[in-house]
């Protein structure tokens, strides 16, 4: 409307009609015009612009001027320049009259400013004002280097006040003092008529005061008096000596005229502080003295005024009776004016009425050194004998190698420890007892005599170290008793094997094992598996037992390690590496049970190995998949759990649900503790499932262990036993390498998903490093394959649901190949169920993209663990049966890789029937489309690029990184690492739990597809 | 309740989905239901005349579960978008969106008054979202599961949640605890019966789990159907009667409440049976399947 009235041009004013001039609006324009201002005052009315009249002040009752509730005007009041002082504090400025004013007020002030003229500007301020600003003005004007205006240091007025020029033309020249000399004789001539006149009124020796005290007295008030009077001296202000005591008003001086009566005053002054004997001073030396005896100070009384009664110093009564008390007579009786001042100084400190007495009665007691006995000698016997010397230079028993049975070695190192522990007497004791017991000819110097002397000596000599260590710190260690042996002891290292044992050996692995064995002396504590050999699981097979022990030593022992093939030179590759396999299985097992029973005792770890087989590991799990129905009950137990925590709603859930807050008003509530043991600990997963498992089977497989243990153990080995046992369960796995490798999910899942979203990155970094520095220090491979040997035994007869949560969790680098190994053995088995082949797939997929990332890893870091990877990459060939060819390959590491190719090619064409059956599997279960999306069945597409992916895996193993597969590559880790995240989520359940992760990562794997990206990032950084 | 009277004989077919539809509600009264799916649309229906009403497109991705309040007079959906909608049923239009999860939301409700909308989420969150006031922000976020929370339900005083991590945990706002049920097995969906005393889970074992509500005990399993990989529905009867839940081979299976016998089951769908809701007066059960249907169902 606006717009168009616009267009128009509109001429003359519009006639407007009747009805629309309200008689408000009239009053309005009436007002406007001037009508209403004839009006008195109060009878005038302010209305708006409507003509409404303004009500203001509704008890007032009335009307408002105009703009109401303010100063008058349309503005209203603001103030001149408002500047919050919150940010800017420096700049707020103090206002001033100036700023108040108006600009014509200001002018109208500008005249009548007073302001000295230059003339009687006697310092020249007015002067420097006038020149600084005028400089300003200048400084605007031209162009200057220094911008800004000149420093007024610089800038100084070259004016003369008139004072100064009056006083240069009188004759005073500069740095003169000026002093009127003329004023000195006129204050003579008085001060002489003075002294005449009080030589009549008082005492002579008041005379003789007087007269020496005036000099003093001038000599303070005018100092330049005494001085030259033509010297010259600055008209500096003098320094002021007395400070100001009285009460006088400020310059006052009572006297002026008669500095005599200022000597009177002085010692008045002191009787104030001191009163006793300046009281006399005061009654006998005052001038005043004989008339009152009590005179004012000299308050307001004149020099010349008479005493009366009324000056009576009424405020000094109580100092009569005190004057008792002073001695007065021990003073001299005439005292000079010099004397009191003197007194005054020495005996400043001192308490009025005392003085220092001249004898005390305390005394520094002091007392007598003690005497020594005469016959005393300065000769200290220490209580027990220093022998470490002696011992030095015993003479060293020469190193001998150990003997070849291991038992025997143990045995030795046992009693040789003990002997040194407890003395001869045990070693004759037992030498005693086993006289006929053929173990212990070495006591009587029979096989292994010199191996025992030397170990006796070395553990006598780590006794003693130990015992003169604690007998005096300050001895260092001789060096020459510092033998490698005895601080690879301190620093807790295994002493190596002899390289000479080994009489067969494959002398190409012999360099790469040392390497292993080096790192593990590192990781391993020493008496890890003495208790192994007792444990005898192949004890139907002595050879296979005694290439079991062998290996079980080598595992948790270090040192040079004598090459596998030295027991078992007969067998092939083949089956050595399937031995292998099997020894590592069962000496977990082993390793297990113990753990099982450090916590509980009764429960025997459930061992059942067949000689001879390849399944040759069964552990409890198989008896677990018998036993569904006890599962079953078990699961029936522990489940439903119910469990009840503080939860808080909030406020404003409460109010939408209409409910009562509970907290309300209660502070807000602790976080709740979420433990991270649970995630973090991985050994107590494998535990608690042997604990679930104990009691329900394998009853029979308690007492032949025991018995072996019991058989095999002398009494000198049940301590070394216990020993062992303890550092067995102090032995963790190196977790944080687990937590490196698979930090996302093994200790993040338990928190807040925000938390692990900001701790991720600086952690995992972290994490990876160090893990990085334990690949290169420590033996990765060996590591992991005890982990496999912890894993795979119960995973294998369980394969459907079991294999593919442990695979996960564990992220093993063998179990693939140990899968394939199984599979390959058990096909006909397997196959009548197809369901197991089926997720015996993915099981294995999860297991190898595992072990395929690590690879990664170490193929960078250090090619320490070359030998690893040949034996895993190997697996494959070797359960295909192809040839011993294949196997002798493995050995020679990185050669062996080339292989793969064909190897994982004929494995693909193996796997192919087998996904036909699950494929068919699948069909049964869900046409393909939907499900791929929002379920989580795996598609057959899917399946197939996996395949693929890991096809690509390999080729990359082989060398070079193939970009195509990349993509495949990360969505597949991406997607078995969702699969982890799962599984260590729920870790915390024990076994129950294992059942339904399949499915839940079922339910929830449309998902993994989506945060693949993220997670893919993680995973390179990995 | 007899046999007999179990819904069994199909009335109508609602075909107008393209792709599975991944849910399927009975509103407040039971005279029209909604079905949502992996078409990205939520369906208004006439179940009893099989009548498609209005179809609400907003979702960027497939629509996984919906509500309706008791009035009729307002929707809330959610989905694989990570959005919670809330929608105006007549106009359909999206009244507000809800973001926040950081995953995909498997499961929404709104409580007793509308004024709260309660979703349940991959990112093992449930969310409280406030339908009063303009705030997108959720009132209350809460995330003690420790996996995707795959469905909630919802009571005049307590939030029900079932979550992959094997809980059904229960919040009573009232008293402030958090009650936490562990079945061990993953959770697919919880409904309450109509009594309230006890809850349905689905777990992901091929098994319905009731759960006494008071004390957590395990009253019943009801096995026999598939369930191992998809986030099936499960519910009570009107009558408490009966247990129903689908399958995953396309059956739906009727138990029975206290001896857990399987008492019907019969071939619904060709394929998985995502979601089943019963009548909340009448014998009539409506199901929808993966394989594009929702299939109508009465005695």
């Amino acid at each position: 409307m606006e717009s168009d009235e616009e267009d128009f041009v509109f001429y003359g004013t519009p006639i407007e009609r009747e009805d629309d001039l309200t008689s408000r609006k009239k009053k309005a324009i009436a007002e406007a015009s001037g009508q209403l201002r004839t009006l008195p005052a109060w009878k005038q009315e302010v209305r708006d612009e409507e003509g409404r009249r303004r009500f203001h002040g509704a008890f007032t009752g009335g009307y408002s001027a105009g703009y109401y509730n303010t100063v008058g005007s349309k503005e209203g009041w603001a103030p001149r320049s408002f500047k919050s002082s919150r940010k800017n504090r420096a700049e707020f400025k103090e206002q001033n009259i100036l700023n108040f004013l108006d600009e014509d007020e200001k002018a109208e002030m500008e005249g009548r400013l007073l302001g000295t003229t230059s003339q009687f500007d006697t310092f020249g301020f007015t002067a420097a004002e006038i020149a600084r600003k005028q400089a300003e003005k200048e400084q605007k004007q031209r162009p200057s280097i220094i911008p800004g205006p000149a420093p007024d240091e610089i800038v100084v007025p070259a004016t003369e006040s008139v004072g100064v020029k009056l006083l240069l033309k009188m004759g005073w020249s500069r740095g003169r003092s000026i002093k009127d000399s003329h004023s000195d004789a006129l204050y003579d001539a008085r001060r002489q008529a003075r002294r005449a006149f009080l030589a009549f009124s008082s005492d002579d020796p008041a005379v003789k005061i007087t007269e020496s005290e005036p000099i003093w007295g001038d000599s303070e008030n005018f100092p330049e008096q005494l001085a030259n009077d033509e010297q010259f001296s600055k008209s500096t202000p003098v320094f002021v000596l007395n400070p100001k005591e009285d009460l006088y008003g400020l310059g006052f001086d009572p006297y002026k005229h008669a500095p005599e009566f200022r000597e009177m005053k002085r010692p008045r002054v002191s009787s104030m502080r001191g009163p006793g004997y300046s009281k006399n001073l005061s009654t006998r030396d005052s001038l005043f003295g004989l008339k009152s005896g009590k005179a004012a100070p000299g308050f307001g009384i004149g020099a010349l005024e008479e005493h009366d009664a009324e000056d009576e110093d009424v405020y000094a009564t109580g100092f009569e009776i005190e004057d008792a008390y002073v001695q007065e007579v021990e003073e001299p009786s005439t005292l000079s004016l010099e004397n009191p001042k003197k007194k005054e100084q020495k005996n400043q400190g001192d308490l009025p009425g005392f003085r220092v007495a001249s004898n005390s009665d305390y005394k520094m007691e002091r007392f007598e050194p003690p005497l020594i006995p005469k016959d005393f000698v300065p000769h200290h016997e220490f209580s027990g004998p220093l022998d470490i010397n002696c011992k030095g230079c015993e003479v060293t028993p020469p190193d001998v190698s150990p003997p070849q049975n291991g038992n025997l070695k143990l045995l030795i190192d046992g009693v040789a420890n003990l002997v040194a522990k407890c003395g001869k007497l045990y070693e004759d004791l037992s030498r005693e007892k086993n006289q006929t017991n053929p173990l212990f000819s070495f006591l009587s110097g029979g096989t292994g005599h010199d191996y025992y002397t030397r170990k006796l000596w070395e553990a006598q000599q780590k006794c003693n170290d130990q015992t003169s260590q604690q007998l005096d710190g300050k001895m260092p260690p001789s060096v020459q008793r510092l033998t490698a042996e005895s601080r690879g002891k301190i620093l807790g290292e295994k002493s190596l094997k002899k390289s000479a044992q080994d009489p067969s050996s494959s002398i190409a692995s012999t360099d790469i094992q040392l390497q292993f064995n080096l790192t593990d002396t590192f990781t391993k504590s020493a008496s890890f598996s003495e208790l192994m050999d007792i444990e005898k699981p192949f004890k139907d097979d002595p050879a296979k037992q005694e290439r079991f022990e062998q290996f079980l030593k080598e595992k948790y022992k270090g040192g040079l390690r004598s090459a596998s093939s030295s027991l078992a030179g007969d067998m092939t590759e083949s089956a050595r590496a399937k031995e292998r396999l099997s020894f590592e299985a069962a000496a977990e097992a082993i390793e297990k049970g113990r753990q099982g029973r450090g916590s509980k005792p009764s429960i025997a770890s459930s061992m059942d190995f067949i000689p001879g087989g390849v399944m040759q590991f069964t552990s409890s799990e198989v008896e677990r998949k018998k036993d569904p129905l006890v599962e079953d009950i078990l699961s029936k137990k522990m489940y439903p759990k119910r469990e009840e925590f503080q939860w808080r709603p909030s406020p404003l859930l409460c109010k939408r649900f209409d409910l009562i807050d509970p907290y309300m008003g209660k502070p807000p509530p602790a976080p709740r503790i979420r433990s991270k043991m649970d995630s973090l600990i991985f050994t107590s997963d494998s535990v608690k499932v042997n604990k679930v498992d104990g009691p329900v089977f394998s009853k029979k497989d308690i007492t032949p262990l025991q018995q072996l243990t019991n058989d095999d153990m002398t009494k000198s080995f049940t301590e070394n036993k216990t020993e062992g046992d303890v550092e067995v369960e102090n032995i963790e796995r190196p977790v944080d390498l687990y937590k490196a490798i698979f930090s996302d999910d093994s200790d993040d899942e338990g928190e807040d998903p925000s938390i692990k979203r900001v701790e991720n990155p600086e952690k995992k970094a972290e994490v990876a490093n160090t893990a990085l520095s334990r690949l290169i220090a420590g033996d990765f491979l060996e590591s992991l394959g005890k982990e496999l040997g912890i894993e795979v035994p119960p995973d294998m007869p369980y394969p459907a649901q079991k294999s593919r949560n442990v695979a996960s969790q564990k992220e093993i680098v063998n179990e693939d190949s140990k899968i394939d190994i199984l599979k390959s053995e058990n096909n006909g088995v397997m196959s009548s169920n197809h369901d197991i082949p089926y997720d015996q797939h993915i099981s294995h997929e999860a297991g190898a993209s595992k072990g395929d990332t690590i690879h990664g890893n170490m193929l960078e870091s250090s090619n320490i663990t070359t030998k690893g990877t040949g034996i895993i990459d190997s697996k494959p060939a070797k359960s295909n049966g192809n040839n011993i060819e294949d196997d002798k390959k493995i050995k020679t590491s990185l050669i062996c890789r080339q292989d793969h190719g064909s190897s994982s090619e004929e494995e693909r064409s193996r796997k192919g029937t087998n996904r036909e059956k699950s494929e068919e599997y699948k069909k049964v279960k869900t046409p393909g489309t939907h499900r791929r999306d929002y379920s989580s069945s795996f598609s057959i597409e899917e399946e197939r690029s996996r395949k693929h992916s890991r096809h690509h895996r390999r080729k990359r193993h082989d060398g070079g990184s193939d970009s195509a597969s990349d993509d495949e590559r990360d969505r597949y880790s991406s997607r078995s690492k969702g699969r982890r995240k799962g599984s260590s989520r729920s870790e915390k359940h024990s076994k129950h739990h294992k059942h339904r992760k399949l499915p839940s990562r079922s339910s929830r794997y449309y998902n993994d597809k989506d945060n693949s990206y993220s997670k893919r990032e993680k995973k390179r950084r990995e | 309740m007899r046999v007999e009277d179990l819904p069994r004989k199909e009335v109508n077919v609602l075909k107008g989905h393209e792709g599975g539809v991944l849910a399927a509600r009975f509103n407040g009264d039971g005279n029209y239901c909604l079905s949502c799916g992996k078409d990205r649309t939520i369906r208004l229906w006439n179940p009893h005349r099989g009548i498609h009403i209005k179809t609400y497109k907003s979702h960027a991705r497939e629509v996984r579960d919906v509500h309706v309040t008791p009035d009729n007079s307002k929707l809330c959906s959610c989905g694989g978008d990570r959005q919670v909608f809330y929608w105006d049923v007549a106009t359909g239009r999206v009244i507000r969106k809800f973001r926040g999860h950081d995953g995909e939301v498997n499961g929404v409700k709104f409580n007793e008054y509308s004024s709260v909308v309660v979703s349940a989420g991959y990112d093992q969150s449930l969310r409280a979202w406030d339908c009063r006031s303009h705030s997108t922000e959720p009132i209350q976020i809460i995330d003690t599961f420790a996996d995707s929370v795959m469905s909630v339900s919802l009571t005049k005083t307590e939030i029900i949640g079932g979550s992959v991590d094997g809980t059904v945990r229960t919040f009573d706002i009232r008293i402030g605890r958090e009650i936490s049920d562990n079945l061990g097995q993953p959770v697919n969906c919880v409904s309450m019966s109509n009594d309230g005393n006890c809850i349905l889970a689905g777990c992901l074992d091929s098994s319905l789990r009731l759960l006494d509500r008071s004390t957590g005990e395990l009253l019943q399993e009801y096995k026999g159907h598939t369930n191992k990989s998809y986030k099936l529905d499960c519910c009570l009867t009107n009558t408490d009667a009966h247990v129903t839940g689908g399958s995953e081979d396309g059956f739906i299976y009727f138990w029975d409440l206290v001896d857990a016998s399987v008492v019907s089951r019969f071939r619904a769908h060709t394929s998985v049976v995502t979601s089943v809701s019963y009548h909340p007066k009448e014998n009539c059960m409506v199901t929808s399947s993966v394989d594009g249907t929702v299939r109508v169902w009465k005695t």
